[in-house]
């Protein structure tokens, strides 16, 4: 029993990273139409940054503020300014195919100017264990859930207590009327990207001491977190947090119970599980769109 | 000086001419009606108006400067309001919220506003139009379970909750219940008398617009037939027979 509640708490330690990661998948689609491919590399890119930062000398908290500033230049309004605005007006399409091109182009460019080995990353939390009865719970672990828990309550504590995350929420829900109400769409949708964007930091630091910095560390997690805002629901963003989690804990239970072989694959099984029964995801909701 | 001034709107698309040289005027406080068949360009002179659409040619003046395709951002925060003919109520947020949603960006600074709490000092104002319009017993509810006349309440409700200068409401009787019909009437004039606004009212309930505008438009195919007092465009021989054919 012990054991099982171990998986339980790493799993969902683990999942709450792949949730931060998924709730930037659904801020991104519900605020703009935006679905971007190349998450996993807005994951690796302020990793690097972070390392590199730290090659300077710079201690980790001030290398990773240094990177959450990079990335939310960069990745949050770089990339809305010269990828999304000249595309969304011709739809999803063009723009699924520019982020599937920015993720190849990004991973590569980090390949050939950085390195293409596998560095180690320094660990936030240590890596010791205490116990409560019979249980021996990572400190990794609980810092891992508690500080991914602190950033999703805060979100959440910004779009349903404060006058701008009301409105992002108006925004997301129907632009048309929020603009002839006077709420400046672009601005409210520019601060999605840069929340998804310091999110996807955030991932950066929490996961980079398992999977390694390298250049094609983002693969794995972005796609663990797209499998899971959709397994949850891609337009809500408690969906992106339970799905995030649900793939966390399945997986190392998958590994501990059946075969560590069939771990990678639980995230792609659930998904298809999903889109087959239950399309809109386990807390999505149906959506209509005009033609 | 006139609120709103169009001065010979034209809008094309291709060969159809959709508005097709309108000017009129709406004057500081005034009600105007903008009465028509389907498809004789209400809706697009709206747009036109609104900057949703650019003008082909021809000049929307507000306060007597030159709008003319201005962006509904820029219009709105020059204090120009609008509805729609169909709901445009944000559905997952509550009543209360969506009201003062819809005059959150007439509040405060932009770094005050990033934080600022969810009412930021708007809640008295939302609780007065929600007793102006009667949603009390519903103010907490997400606005989306609600029924259509009480969206298209709400919706009317956070138009004027910047209190606009000039509102254009596009149907508002749309899908509204016979009843309500005459509530809406009287709150759109109280709110005329409480915020001295001035209102266009594109509207097909000729009693409703009769009874509410002292001056109205009649358009047929994009140009304006007749304009005067109800009575004297509703006895108009023209458009009785653009209303009912010969």
């Amino acid at each position: 029993m012990s054991d099982f509640l171990q998986l339980i708490i790493s799993g969902t330690a683990t999942g709450a990273i792949y949730a931060l990661a998924a709730l930037g998948f659904t801020l991104l689609w519900q605020a703009s139409g935006t679905i971007n491919f190349a998450q996993g590399e807005f994951v690796m890119v302020p990793a690097i940054v972070t390392l590199l930062a730290m090659s300077y000398g710079l201690p980790l908290w001030l290398a990773f503020l240094l990177a959450c500033a990079a990335s939310m230049l960069l990745l949050g309004l770089g990339f809305k300014r010269l990828v999304v605005d000249p595309l969304i007006r011709h739809g999803t399409i063009p723009l699924v195919i520019a982020t599937l091109g920015l993720s190849i182009g990004v991973k590569n460019l980090m390949k050939s100017s950085y390195s293409a080995e596998a560095y180690p990353f320094p660990n936030l939390f240590p890596a010791t264990l205490f116990s409560v009865g019979d249980l021996k719970i990572s400190v990794y672990d609980i810092g891992t859930l508690l500080l991914a828990g602190a950033i999703v309550f805060g979100l959440q504590a910004f779009l349903n207590r404060t006058l701008t995350g009301r409105a992002m929420q108006a925004v997301a829900q129907n632009t048309e009327a929020a603009t002839v109400l006077g709420i400046d769409v672009k601005r409210m949708v520019l601060y999605v990207f840069l929340i998804n964007a310091l999110l996807a930091a955030v991932a950066a630091l929490l996961v980079t001491p398992t999977y390694l910095a390298k250049f094609d560390m983002g693969d794995t997690i972005g796609l663990k977190a797209f499998y899971a805002a959709i397994i949850g629901g891609f337009n809500q963003t408690r969906g992106a947090l339970l799905g995030g989690v649900l793939v966390g804990i399945l997986e190392n239970l998958m590994g501990a119970y059946v075969s560590p072989a069939y771990k990678e694959g639980v995230a792609l099984m659930l998904f298809l599980v999903v889109i087959l029964f239950r399309p809109e995801g386990l807390l999505g909701r149906v959506e209509e769109r005009k033609v | 000086m006139n609120f709103l001034e169009v001065k010979n709107c034209v809008k094309h698309y291709g060969a159809i001419r959709a508005v097709d040289g309108v000017s009129f005027a709406v004057g500081a406080g005034e009600i105007v009606g903008v009465i028509g068949p389907n498809g004789s360009g209400k809706t697009t002179l709206f747009n036109s108006i609104l900057g949703q659409i650019r003008p082909t040619s021809g000049r929307v003046e507000f306060c007597g400067e030159d709008v003319t395709g201005l962006s509904p951002l820029e219009l709105s925060r020059r204090g120009v309001g609008r509805t729609f003919q169909s709901l445009q109520v944000f559905g997952k947020l509550s009543v209360r919220d969506n009201l003062i949603v819809a005059a959150q960006e007439f509040k405060g600074t932009l770094h005050g506003r990033l934080l600022a709490a969810p009412d930021a000092g708007l809640g008295r104002h939302a609780d007065e139009m929600i007793e102006l319009f009667r949603l009390e017993r519903v103010a907490q509810l997400p606005a989306g379970s609600l029924s259509y006349g009480q969206q298209k309440l709400i919706d009317i409700a956070m138009a004027f909750m910047p209190a606009p200068r000039l509102v254009l409401l596009d149907e508002p009787c749309a899908g509204v219940n016979p009843g309500l019909v005459d509530q809406l009437r009287e709150l759109l004039l109280e709110l005329n008398r409480l915020q001295g606004g001035s209102f266009v009212v594109i509207e097909h309930n000729m009693d409703f617009i009769m009874r509410l505008c002292p001056h109205v438009i009649c358009m047929v195919e994009g140009r304006v037939l007749a304009e005067g007092e109800p009575e004297t465009v509703q006895s108009n021989p023209a458009v009785l027979e653009a209303y009912l054919g010969k």
